[in-house]
């Protein structure tokens, strides 16, 4: 069984909301980064739905923290919404909620 | 979902022993006697850890390990080589074919759910 | 699936590979066969070994060991198979086969026989092999799981400190800081953890399977370093771990440098038995002083220096670890500088240079005979290196008292807490030598003195606040030397002893007459009398009575005398006074007809002679007055039956023995003489009134005369004549 992913993505007014079906981690790291660098290039503001992340690791949880920093360098917001319970621990576990945390997280734990 | 470890070795009392302690720790567990019966059965399945013997008959470890780390979707699935302490040239072996870890044998079950718990959780 | 299905998997496997084995040797003894062919013969014993391991089936690990080492050697062609290997493999296979059967099947343990059957057979096995590496001779332990460690618990709030900077190709690896950091929470628990993006490229640039990050995680855990260190084995060739102790743990690392068993002088070592240091960390620490010493500098900074540097220990730690590796290299130094020689062939050389000092004499006196001058000057010559040779040879034996006295650190310790008494002991005068043979024979003695003064000297806590002393009562053991003779006192700061119980008591034990004066220190030393007994407890006084005379009559034995000193109140204070060796005796000479005899010279007072009167006066009765006193005295010549009829003089030697006078009525008084003491043989072991013989320079032997037995034979006869009167 091949690693799944799907990224879906919906423009809306400059603002580009991505979704992340499938597997976070390093088997499509090349893949998600591509769409990443992609759809940031596109549009004013990106915000990604974690909500269909099956597995998070830290190559995948890397590629999160580099889009979020590519965005700021571009004086653009990349947010990431409704984390899936594996994004959410792994976010959890690297004490990034802070960062991570936009709009709101609530976090697995609590 | 449980995740799934694949045991490769050629004696299958050591296949169940370490199966029983994976099991109780919550993993799914995936047998296989040796290099080649692993290649079968290891394409179409989701494995997150790989255990395997070094020396096997048909395909011994360091060939099967060599040919897992050529599958796309096996490339960065972790392996552990079950290792001799006279064998460290084929430690060495093993480590540049891309199993970086190892457990010694002979080993207890809980040294194994040890190097196991090391790479990943169930 | 249960353990005991598999266990069952296992015993019908191990069927399998044993009747493979067996196979392939019969093959093997008529034609070679190929290399898969032995390999799997190999294999067969490594499998049965492997899962044996997982059952923890000990016997069958041991055993097959040995076996699976030499079908190895015969697999990499290292060992040719003969006929003779084939059969002893094929013995061993059944030997696999009954530890199957007994150990794995039924659960039991094999009989002794056939232990030693597997023994024998493991012995011919490592015979066999060649130049096989010395680490796969032994048998291995199964590799027990990590344990939680050593090293102080840690305080309150008290973290270890990771700074762990992967390298980029963990991930790639399958190797996930991520399980990492949930296995080492399973250790300790993860105070807080912070990650460090800084190498991270733009998400353009950088390679999405690569690791970037670096993590700082403080974390409370009771483990080790190395337990801690262990956790990140699978990359420790891949990340720079640096696991920094709580500050908690400095004073333990202190501690545990000090205690270093001393075994290396490696500061690395050092630090590494403490657990300050991992292997892993020295030797990353060698590479780069070795890349450093390469460097442009080209000078090689010391390993300290680089360890501070790169923060793996601290500098204050490292000073410590310098102190006790100075210490060490000292130690070290020091032994270089001894030589260790058996203390036989010590005795032997004082033997030998006992007889030449005999020789000597013997020498000079012939030389002084024959009138020729020169010679006489030659001998004297001689007769000086001679003695500097004895004393020189003498020194030799010397051994300093500390070690003596150190030992009853333990004893107070142990024996204050029995007591429940808080003491402490203080040693002074550890480097004072003394003769090796003295001090073998003082522990005793010394043993019983500290025994008491700790038990009736030194008072209950309670008793001493309320006496307004220190509660914590100290006891000390001091030596010096003193004009040719060595000191040991062994002092409290107890309550004393009670002079008038004590007199009280010898007076009702008779030991002293009602209208006796005593002065105090006489009165102190009562304690040492035989009858001094202590069979009622009073206050902390009667204890000191407890075989106080047996370590008297001990000391005496070695030529030494004891005296005690107490103020009351304040302490009390016994000193052994010994005489630097027991090899060596200033004595008395006196002749008895044509014998000799030696009276130790430290027991004789003076000499008188016999007058006429007295001679016809003490035919009869065996005392004479003594300005006024009376003094009883022993006729050698009677004593040793010597025929001999006395001379136109008699003289008497007068000795003290114990606060009792006697005297010797002897021939002629012949000098103070030094001389060596030789033991007597075990014939004349009996004999009570001689303690040993030296040989004079005219090759004449002379007795050296027992002075307390021959006393006590004559107050026994005296009391026996007595009895007669009556």
């Amino acid at each position: 069984m091949e690693a799944t992913l799907r990224i879906g993505a919906r423009h809306d007014n400059g603002l580009c909301k991505l979704r992340i079906e499938g597997e976070l981690t390093i088997y499509n790291a090349l893949q998600i980064r591509d769409g990443l660098l992609e759809h940031l290039a596109s549009s004013q503001d990106v915000e990604v739905d974690l909500g269909g992340v099956s597995e998070m690791d830290t190559a995948g949880f890397q590629l999160l923290l580099a889009a979020k920093r590519e965005g700021a360098r571009l004086g653009k917001t990349v947010r990431y919404v409704s984390h899936s319970p594996a994004a959410l621990e792994v976010i959890d576990l690297y004490n990034m909620a802070a960062q991570f945390g936009d709009p709101l997280l609530i976090s697995a734990r609590q | 979902m449980a995740k799934t470890i694949m045991v490769v070795d050629d004696s299958a009392s050591l296949r169940q022993v370490v199966g029983i302690a994976l099991k109780g720790a919550g993993f799914d567990v995936l047998e296989a006697c040796d290099g080649r019966d692993a290649l079968s059965k290891i394409t179409g399945q989701k494995i997150h850890l790989i255990i395997s013997d070094v020396n096997m008959p048909n395909m011994d470890g360091i060939s099967f390990v060599k040919e897992v780390k050529k599958m796309a979707s096996y490339k960065f699935t972790p392996i552990i080589m079950l290792t001799t302490e006279s064998q460290e040239a084929k430690k060495q072996e093993g480590q540049a074919a891309g199993a970086k870890a190892w457990v010694v044998k002979p080993f207890q079950p809980a040294q194994m759910l040890a190097a196991v718990s090391k790479l990943i959780m169930p | 699936m249960s353990m005991d299905q598999a266990l069952q998997t296992y015993i019908e496997e191990s069927h399998g590979l044993l009747e493979e084995m067996e196979a392939i040797l019969l093959r093997l003894e008529n034609e070679p066969q190929d290399d898969e062919t032995v390999n799997a013969m190999f294999r067969a014993a490594h499998t049965i070994k492997g899962s044996a391991g997982l059952f923890g089936l000990d016997a069958i690990v041991a055993f097959t060991h040995v076996v699976e080492n030499v079908l190895e050697e015969v697999r990499d062609g290292a060992l040719s198979v003969d006929g003779e290997l084939v059969e002893l493999l094929l013995e061993c296979r059944d030997h696999i086969g009954l530890l199957i059967a007994v150990v794995a099947e039924s659960g039991g343990a094999l009989d002794a026989a056939q232990t030693a059957a597997g023994e024998a057979l493991a012995g011919r096995l490592r015979a066999r092999r060649g130049g096989a590496p010395a680490h796969a001779a032994g048998v291995p332990a199964i590799h027990e799981s990590p344990v939680a460690a050593s090293g102080g618990g840690p305080v309150e709030g008290d973290c270890w400190h990771l700074s762990i900077a992967f390298g980029h190709e963990v991930l790639k690896n399958g190797m996930d800081p991520i399980s990492f950091i949930r296995y080492l929470s399973t250790i300790g628990d993860i105070v807080s953890l912070a990650i460090d993006d800084s190498e991270l490229p733009g998400l353009e640039e950088m390679d999405p399977e690569a690791c970037y990050l670096s993590y700082s995680i403080e974390f409370r855990s009771e483990a080790d370093k190395q337990t801690i260190e262990d956790v990140f084995e699978f990359v420790r060739e891949d990340c720079r771990l640096r696991i920094f102790p709580p500050p908690s743990h400095l004073a333990a690392f202190v501690e545990r440098l000090e205690h270093a068993s001393g075994n290396t002088d490696m500061l690395g070592q050092l630090l590494i038995e403490a657990g300050i240091l991992t292997g892993h960390e020295l030797e990353t620490a060698l590479r780069a002083q070795d890349s450093m010493a390469a460097g442009d500098t080209g000078t090689r900074p010391p390993i300290g220096e680089v360890l501070v540097r790169d923060g793996l220990v601290q500098k204050e730690v490292v000073d410590v670890a310098l102190e006790k590796q100075r210490q060490i290299r000292d130690h070290k130094a020091q032994e270089a500088r001894f030589v260790r020689v058996s203390a036989e062939k010590l005795d032997e050389l004082i033997n030998l240079v006992g007889e030449l000092v005999i020789a000597g004499a013997g020498a000079s006196l012939l030389a002084r005979r024959s009138g020729d001058a020169a010679l006489h000057e030659a001998n004297s010559a001689v007769a000086n290196l001679v003695e500097e040779i004895r004393d020189g040879a003498l020194k030799l034996r010397m051994v300093e008292i500390g070690e003596t006295f150190n030992r009853f650190q333990r004893v107070v310790r142990d024996m204050s807490r029995e007591l429940g008494k808080d003491i402490g002991l203080e040693i002074g005068g550890a480097d004072t030598e003394l003769d090796k043979t003295v001090v073998e024979k003082i522990g005793d003695p010394l043993m019983h003195l500290v025994r008491n003064a700790m038990d009736h000297g030194i008072e209950a806590v309670e008793a001493r606040v309320a006496a307004g002393k220190p509660a914590k009562g100290t006891l000390r053991l001091n030596a010096y030397h003193d004009s040719g003779s060595i000191v040991i006192e062994v002092a409290d700061d107890g309550g004393g002893l009670k002079k008038e119980k004590i007199l009280r008591k010898a007076i009702e034990r008779g030991i002293v007459g009602p209208g006796q004066n005593l002065s105090d220190s006489e009165i102190c030393n009562l304690v040492f009398e035989a009858g001094f007994s202590t069979a009622e407890q009073v206050s902390n006084l009667s204890g000191r009575g407890v075989g106080m005379d047996v370590v008297k009559r001990n000391i005496q034995a070695l030529r030494g005398s004891v005296d005690i000193e107490s103020a009351e109140g304040r302490g009390t204070t016994v000193r052994i006074r010994l005489p630097l060796t027991l090899a060596i005796i200033d004595g008395f000479l006196v002749g008895v007809g044509k014998s000799s005899f030696v009276v130790p010279l430290d027991m004789v007072l003076e000499c008188i002679e016999l007058s006429e009167a007295d001679r016809q006066i003490a035919a009869a009765r065996s005392y004479v007055n003594l300005r006024g006193e009376v003094l009883p005295f022993v006729r050698l010549r009677d004593e040793f039956e010597i025929k001999a009829p006395p001379g136109k003089r008699e003289n008497i030697v007068v000795v003290q023995y114990g606060g009792q006078k006697a005297g010797f009525v002897v021939d002629e008084l012949l000098g103070e003489f030094q001389t060596v003491i030789k033991p007597l043989g075990s014939v004349f072991r009996h004999l009570k009134s001689i303690s040993g013989s030296t040989i004079l320079g005219t090759g004449e032997v002379a007795l050296i005369l027992d002075v307390p037995a021959l006393l006590q034979l004559g107050v026994a006869r005296d009391a026996q004549r007595l009895v007669r009167e009556t």
